[in-house]
């Protein structure tokens, strides 16, 4: 294991952020902390790198106990953080240097680094531009050539494209799923279940400082009886008609919103069909239909009684 | 790693434009403007020779020895006239009428001085005349009952005057009313090296900054850190304080005395207290940035008002009511710690001064080490 935390307890006051909480994760992995926001995603995170003193638990990083004297530990984590933490007074190429200077003794083999950081995040032509010259989206990127230069063999990732741009985002995933092929272990966190279901090979759910969830994306989605979201363009249905699609067998529930039904079935195959048969039968006419397979969010619903971005 | 760290806060240090107006630039242009206001104290306490004219009886008898006289006490550098004759009475009542003299005497058996108004200056030729009369009244006397007194220099003796006490500081140099001005000036730039300090506190301190917090996730002991940090922050002020002193004494002619090795201590001795005092001001203070600034500024003006820098005094004021005050201010210690270095002939106060200096550094290390040699946080 490269992280291995267990029974983790942290309260601030009365106020329990981490409650016995318990991961694994393997290397070579990109593992997601999915949550929402005040979940204890940066708290976890924070306890374990040593930063946040807690109350219980243990904490091991490439199976030793993590101190914040834990310098051989500590020389192979590169860590992005959830705020661009860069000096303003320091150019690009300098902000790059100090920070892999602080890993990297030797002077060519740092230069080869921050070269090769530079060119990763695609900074080249904004070498000698300060920080406030750069956009958000070039920000983040310069943040993470900060965390990663010193090619640490474990990159945690605190929600790194918090307001990002879409086109700064992907190109910001892309780079992480890169640096996980070149053999970097990755700890994720993002309240955004679409970045960690493109990036993730496995996830742990958080809500309230508890592990309420973990596995593949495929194992998470097993563990809920939603199947599929139908979604049918209804012009016109009675509550009687409503309540005998209720009836239909795999069906979980029918809500009638906006003249738009929105059936929820379970894994069971055939709930479309049967479904269409009955607007058939009954002359009820109805236009675009829509399916989606259940989405991270449906778990955490389904566990929690909440969306994710509550 | 130290090197690197050093040359990289040097950097950010000096780069921070700010700060460096702050503790650089803001204090010349107070001393500037602290020289063109108070250029002309010195001047107006200064004495200016007395513009007076002569007019001659025309009987040599009597014009002869008071014209030598008012000769031998207008020339020189301490002249106290600025003499001139008058070819008739008439022509010197002009003279006073426009203001171009403040009186004149008239020559004769007995000396008659004529002014419009009543002052100082006035004032200092009646007493010259008083005493011209006391003396030739007295040499009169002598020659009448020694008449070889003459030829012994009497008329020398009588016209030798001499000042028995002499105004000079313990230390050399000369008595000047705005010093102490300059020297809070020189104090309050050292306190506010505490920005630089506070600076390199906030940097280190994973719950203050999420830079100092990547910092902290660093293989690195961050009391090196720090020290590399201070050691930059301290080299940069102590340059600036010494570009302050040269701009002072050279730029504006201000006088720190002969001592100008220890007046380069007291200088760095400055800088480490303001530096150390911005330290344990941020270490001590968990809130925003701005607060801390506030806190750093409102003891710096404060010191700085309580040693004399808009009311010069108020140091003596606090020196004379609370004296626990004065010992317990920084800026007052500095701007005492010079004005010892000036005025003393011992170093005695000088060394107090100096002594404080280090126990609050010592205090102010002491704290901030304490406080921030934790390595986990409550909170971030």
């Amino acid at each position: 294991m490269i992280i291995h935390v267990k029974n983790l307890l942290k309260r601030y006051g009365d106020l329990v952020a981490l409650d016995h909480l318990s991961l694994d994760i393997k290397e070579g992995e990109i593992f997601g902390l999915l949550g929402p926001n005040g979940s204890g995603k940066s708290t976890a995170i924070n306890c374990i790198l040593s930063l946040l003193r807690f109350d219980k638990g243990e904490i091991e990083i490439f199976g030793k106990k993590m101190t914040p004297d834990a310098y051989e530990s500590k020389r192979n984590i590169g860590i992005v953080m959830q705020n661009v933490a860069v000096f303003n007074e320091l150019t690009v190429y300098e902000n790059i240097d100090y920070f892999c200077g602080l890993y990297v003794h030797d002077k060519s083999e740092r230069k080869r680094l921050v070269e090769e950081a530079i060119d990763f995040v695609e900074l080249g032509n904004f070498k000698k531009f300060h920080p406030k010259k750069l956009s958000g989206g070039l920000l983040r990127r310069l943040n993470i050539a900060c965390g990663i230069a010193h090619r640490p063999k474990l990159i945690i990732l605190d929600e790194p494209t918090v307001a990002v741009d879409p086109q700064s985002r992907n190109k910001i995933l892309e780079g992480i799923a890169r640096l996980n092929e070149q053999g970097a272990t990755i700890v994720y966190t993002s309240h955004y279940m679409e970045e960690v279901e493109q990036l993730c090979s496995r996830i742990a759910i958080l809500d309230k400082g508890r592990v309420i969830a973990s596995g593949t994306q495929e194992e998470l989605k097993a563990m809920i009886t939603l199947g599929e979201k139908i979604t049918i363009e209804a012009f016109s249905i009675n509550e009687h008609e409503l309540q005998q699609l209720r009836e239909l067998s795999g069906v979980l529930s029918v809500q009638w919103v906006e003249k738009r039904l929105v059936i929820k079935s379970g894994k069971k195959a055939g709930s479309l069909e049967a479904v269409l048969d009955f607007l058939k039968t009954h002359e009820i006419g109805f236009g675009r239909i829509y399916s989606e397979l259940p989405t991270l969010n449906d778990v955490f619903l389904e566990i929690t009684g909440k969306q994710l971005r509550d | 790693m130290f090197m690197h760290i050093f040359f990289y806060r040097f950097k950010c240090l000096i780069r921070d434009k700010q700060l460096v107006f702050w503790t650089l630039l803001f204090p010349i242009l107070l001393g500037t403007f602290f020289y063109m206001a108070f250029s002309n104290l010195n001047d107006e306490a200064s004495f200016h020779p007395i513009h007076a004219a002569v007019v001659p009886s025309g009987n040599s008898h009597y014009d002869a020895p008071f014209v030598d006289v008012l000769r031998s006490v207008s020339k020189g550098k301490n002249r106290l006239f600025m003499m001139k004759t008058a070819a008739s009475q008439a022509e010197a009542d002009r003279w006073l009428k426009a203001g171009k003299i403040d009186g004149y005497f008239s020559s004769g058996e007995t000396i008659q001085l004529t002014v419009n108004e009543s002052g100082l200056n006035q004032s200092i030729m009646k007493s010259f005349v008083d005493q011209y009369r006391t003396s030739s009244a007295a040499a009169a006397q002598i020659a009448k009952d020694n008449p070889n007194a003459l030829q012994n220099g009497l008329l020398q003796d009588l016209s030798d005057h001499r000042s028995y006490v002499k105004e000079v500081s313990g230390g050399g140099a000369e008595p000047n009313n705005v010093l102490n001005y300059f020297y809070t000036l020189i104090a309050m730039a050292c306190l506010y090296g505490s920005f630089w300090g506070a600076k390199e506190v906030m940097d280190i301190q994973a719950d203050q900054t999420e830079r100092a917090a990547r910092v902290n996730t660093a293989p690195i002991h961050k009391l090196k850190m720090f020290i590399a940090g201070s050691l930059a922050a301290l080299i940069i002020l102590f340059a600036e304080i010494l570009i302050l002193l040269a701009y002072l004494r050279f730029g504006l002619k201000i006088d720190f005395g002969p001592r100008t090795g220890l007046v380069v201590l007291t200088a760095l001795l400055g800088s480490i207290l303001g530096i150390s005092f911005g330290a344990f001001i941020s270490a001590v203070v968990k809130a925003g940035e701005g607060l801390k600034i506030a806190c750093l500024i409102f003891v710096t003006m404060a010191g700085s008002f309580l040693s004399g820098m808009m009311y010069q005094n108020m140091k003596y004021i606090v020196s004379q009511y609370v004296p626990l005050l004065s010992w317990l201010n920084p800026v007052n210690l500095l701007t005492d710690a010079f004005y010892a270095l000036y005025y003393y002939d011992n170093l005695y106060r000088f060394a107090l001064n100096a002594g404080m200096m280090c126990l609050f550094i010592i205090v102010f290390c002491a704290g901030t080490y304490l406080i921030i040699r934790r390595r986990r946080y409550a909170r971030l």
